[in-house]
């Protein structure tokens, strides 16, 4: 029903990334990616939610169950998040562990109630990144996420953000925002810049606020 | 202080209120008219078509959150009271799409400021689309009216830091600034209204019109998604809609039928476009989703050697339109000048980076200072607009160009925000640009401005204002509905939102919805009273 529309389009959607639109961006390594998310799927890359994941040997609070994001993901955002919110991370291990957890939960929440569609674009992006040709090919991070030093999720965020592809600088907004959005938005990062959070004289009277 | 507040009272006292997640097998209603959308628009129309007595369905995809939900808090907030969980964009991803999505639409996050259409934009639309019954004259009964019913006022309270340095950096620079009229009552002066009023101050569609229609009758149906507007013969039969469920997001299965004499829409500029468009309502001429306009935004932070707070206090009571009409009303594009409030989520998602960068400018929060420009755009050959179009689920989506003709008005408007603000004392101005460092004098900014690339992605831009796509116009050839808001061709279709906006206002757009929803509600019961 809106063919032309859709034929006219400018790839910059990652749901809309197939083989057409790689060759007029003129990428390297294009052509695998039509294929990427079919092959990534074939090949075991779990697509499903992670669910609960088990809290023996992993960082997760084990009561939160994940409704958008695989293991894969979860891995990727914790190879990113030193790179992008390390700095602000606190410095003890234990506490840092902490707080990646609980923003990357906050990721999930915060993707589950941005409904299909953008949904959809993001399952692309992170597959893409997961996909190991692919994030050789496109990000050209050569370790797997749980392998990457901060230092090549740093390179590869400035990589994206540098680049002279919109595609990409899409990407690394996309990243940086759920990241950025769901640490410093949260009451745990307040501090961080700052915000001394509502005001408590209006806390202390605001019916909404006093329990029943 | 309103410890119950009205929507609580109402609720209690029987209000026909019903939370489409709630429903457990499909059903059929039927009503003199359907109303789909609680917004601006759609809230208006109810409660004037309920009190003339005409029975009223009032249709929201959104959830019903009042008072005993808003706890001044940013990530829940823009999970549920926003499209997309505050995720929306443009198709290409360029531009971010703050829109409301829960009872009282947009109005319920909305930052209160309440402007008339413009005299310039009344005039031009007569002009050009042949609404000469909208001309500045016709409408100043309806903008009082609305004044009046939402209490809108020019803020008498001092100004915030943030807005102050938006009035003292125009008042050094000889630019013309004002007070703006917002739509509160006892407004506490906190700084929430993004969030949803936890005060029950802003008088938004949500304590006014929406109770308006249920204290005469209306029926709200919350949690329920309109799909499909379904014709036989010339006119509309019924509206199929799918209810959601408690999680607002997935559909539960269950269908709900809505069958009246007259059907309004009024779901927004991106959702009235797209019903229609899912409705396959006739349009001979193709002008469904066409003409799409935004407002682009671009912004402009600047740290200042005092302490800004730009978390606290009325978001927004100082603007600027100096720049607004000065190329006429068709030149170069006009902006208005305004400020945003910076909550950290708000912040964190607006300022683009990572690492130690973003650490630093973000630890800098309190002391910071944003300015935003607001494009005029729909005024010139230029700028045609964007187009809405539908996803293969059926789901809208908003194709929007960035032009030539708007860069160009982008780059003036980052000239003009940096002038301001070290006008203002800013120590450092940033352009929300992604190659953009901290400027310490207003030389090196301007160099800036003038050398990097105004390309899509890399310019951060937004819209919190979505216009058109359903034109109106007195030549069907290129409007979908007339100057009434009534379709070209289904007599018992109206539109009553922002989409009939035959080009951007050139303001803040709520008081234009009310405005011009109230008098097509008017002409629409006389019609159906007849």
């Amino acid at each position: 029903m809106n063919d032309q529309s859709e034929v006219r389009s400018t790839p910059s959607g990652f749901a809309n990334l197939d083989r057409r639109s790689f060759l007029k961006t003129g990428l390297g390594g294009a052509l695998f990616l039509s294929t990427a998310s079919v092959t990534a799927g074939l090949s075991g890359c779990g697509s499903a939610p992670a669910g609960r994941v088990s809290a023996v040997g992993t960082r997760m609070d084990a009561s939160y169950e994940f409704r958008f994001l695989t293991t894969d993901d979860i891995q990727l955002f914790e190879a990113l998040l030193p790179a992008i919110v390390g700095p602000a991370l606190p410095e003890q291990s234990q506490a840092q562990r902490v707080a990646i957890a609980g923003t990357i939960e906050r990721i999930d929440a915060g993707i589950h109630n941005f409904g299909p569609a953008n949904q959809k674009e993001l399952r692309r992006l992170f597959d893409l990144l997961n996909f190991g040709l692919t994030r050789v090919t496109i990000a050209r991070v050569w370790s797997s996420w749980p392998n990457a030093t901060t230092e090549e999720a740093n390179a590869f965020l400035e990589r994206w953000r540098t680049s002279g592809i919109g595609l990409f600088n899409n990407g690394y907004i996309a990243l940086t925002k759920i990241s950025n959005v769901a640490f410093y938005g949260h009451e745990d990062s307040w501090h961080l810049s700052g915000y001394p959070g509502p005001p408590q004289w209006a806390v202390d009277t605001l019916p909404q606020f006093q329990s029943a | 202080m309103q410890l119950k507040d009205r929507i609580a009272r109402g609720l209690e006292s029987g209000w026909k209120v019903t939370d489409g997640a709630t429903l457990t097998e499909n059903r059929t209603l039927e009503a003199d008219v359907v109303v789909i959308g609680t917004g601006a628009g759609g809230g208006t129309t109810a409660e004037i078509l309920a009190q003339s007595g005409l029975s009223v369905i009032l249709v929201e995809e959104g959830r019903l959150y009042y008072q005993k939900d808003f706890k001044m808090d940013e990530l829940s907030a823009y999970a549920s009271l926003y499209q997309e969980g505050m995720s929306r964009v443009t198709k290409d991803g360029a531009i971010a799409i703050l829109q409301g999505r829960c009872v009282g639409g947009s109005t319920t996050v909305n930052w209160t400021s309440s402007f008339r259409t413009p005299d310039a934009t009344l005039n031009y639309w007569a002009e050009r689309f042949g609404l000469n019954a909208l001309a500045p004259d016709a409408m100043a009964p309806w903008f009082d009216g609305r004044e009046q019913r939402h209490n809108m006022e020019p803020w008498a309270v001092e100004p915030n830091v943030n807005n102050d340095i938006l009035r003292q950096g125009c008042d050094r620079l000889g630019y013309s600034w004002q007070v703006i009229p917002r739509n509160v009552k006892g407004c506490w002066n906190l700084g929430y209204c993004g969030v949803g009023c936890p005060t029950n101050a802003k008088q938004g569609a949500l304590l006014t019109t929406v109770p308006g229609a249920l204290d005469n009758d209306a029926h709200l149906i919350h949690g329920l998604r309109a799909d499909k507007l379904v014709m036989a013969q010339d006119r509309i039969d019924h509206l199929r809609a799918s209810a959601m469920a408690a999680d607002g997001i997935t559909p539960s299965g269950v269908t709900v039928t809505l069958k009246a004499r007259h059907f309004v829409a009024a779901a927004s500029a991106i959702g009235t476009p797209g019903l229609l468009l899912r409705s396959n309502i006739p349009d001979p001429h193709d002008r469904i989703g066409k003409r799409s306009f935004i407002h682009p935004v671009n912004a402009c932070i600047a740290e200042m050697p005092e302490k800004v707070e730009p978390f606290y206090g009325a978001p927004q009571s100082i603007y600027s339109d100096h720049f607004n009409f000065s190329g006429g009303v068709d030149g170069p594009v006009g902006y208005k000048l305004e400020v945003p409030p910076l909550h950290p989520a708000m912040s964190a998602g607006v300022i683009p980076g990572h690492g130690d960068p973003q650490i630093n400018t973000m630890a800098r929060l309190p002391w910071i200072n944003s300015v935003i420009a607001l494009l005029r755009d729909g005024f010139h050959p230029d700028s045609p607009g964007g187009t809405i179009g539908l996803r293969d689920d059926g789901s809208p989506y908003l194709d929007y160009p960035v032009t030539d003709y708007l860069w160009d008005g982008l780059r003036r408007a980052f000239h003009t925000m940096a002038e301001i603000q070290f006008a203002a004392g800013a120590k450092r101005v940033r352009l929300m640009h992604l190659d953009s460092d901290w400027y310490t004098t207003l030389a090196d900014a301007k160099a800036a401005i003038d050398e990097l690339p105004m390309e899509r992605h890399r310019v951060r831009l937004f819209t919190a204002h979505q216009m058109g796509g359903c034109g109106m116009g007195a030549n069907p050839e290129e409007s979908v509905v007339n100057g009434f808001g009534e379709h070209h061709h289904v007599s018992n279709l109206s539109i009553h939102d922002a989409s009939i906006f035959p080009t951007s206002i050139g303001a803040n757009p709520q008081l234009s919805v009310y405005a011009l929803s109230a008098r097509n509600s008017a002409r629409l019961t006389n019609r159906l009273k007849a």
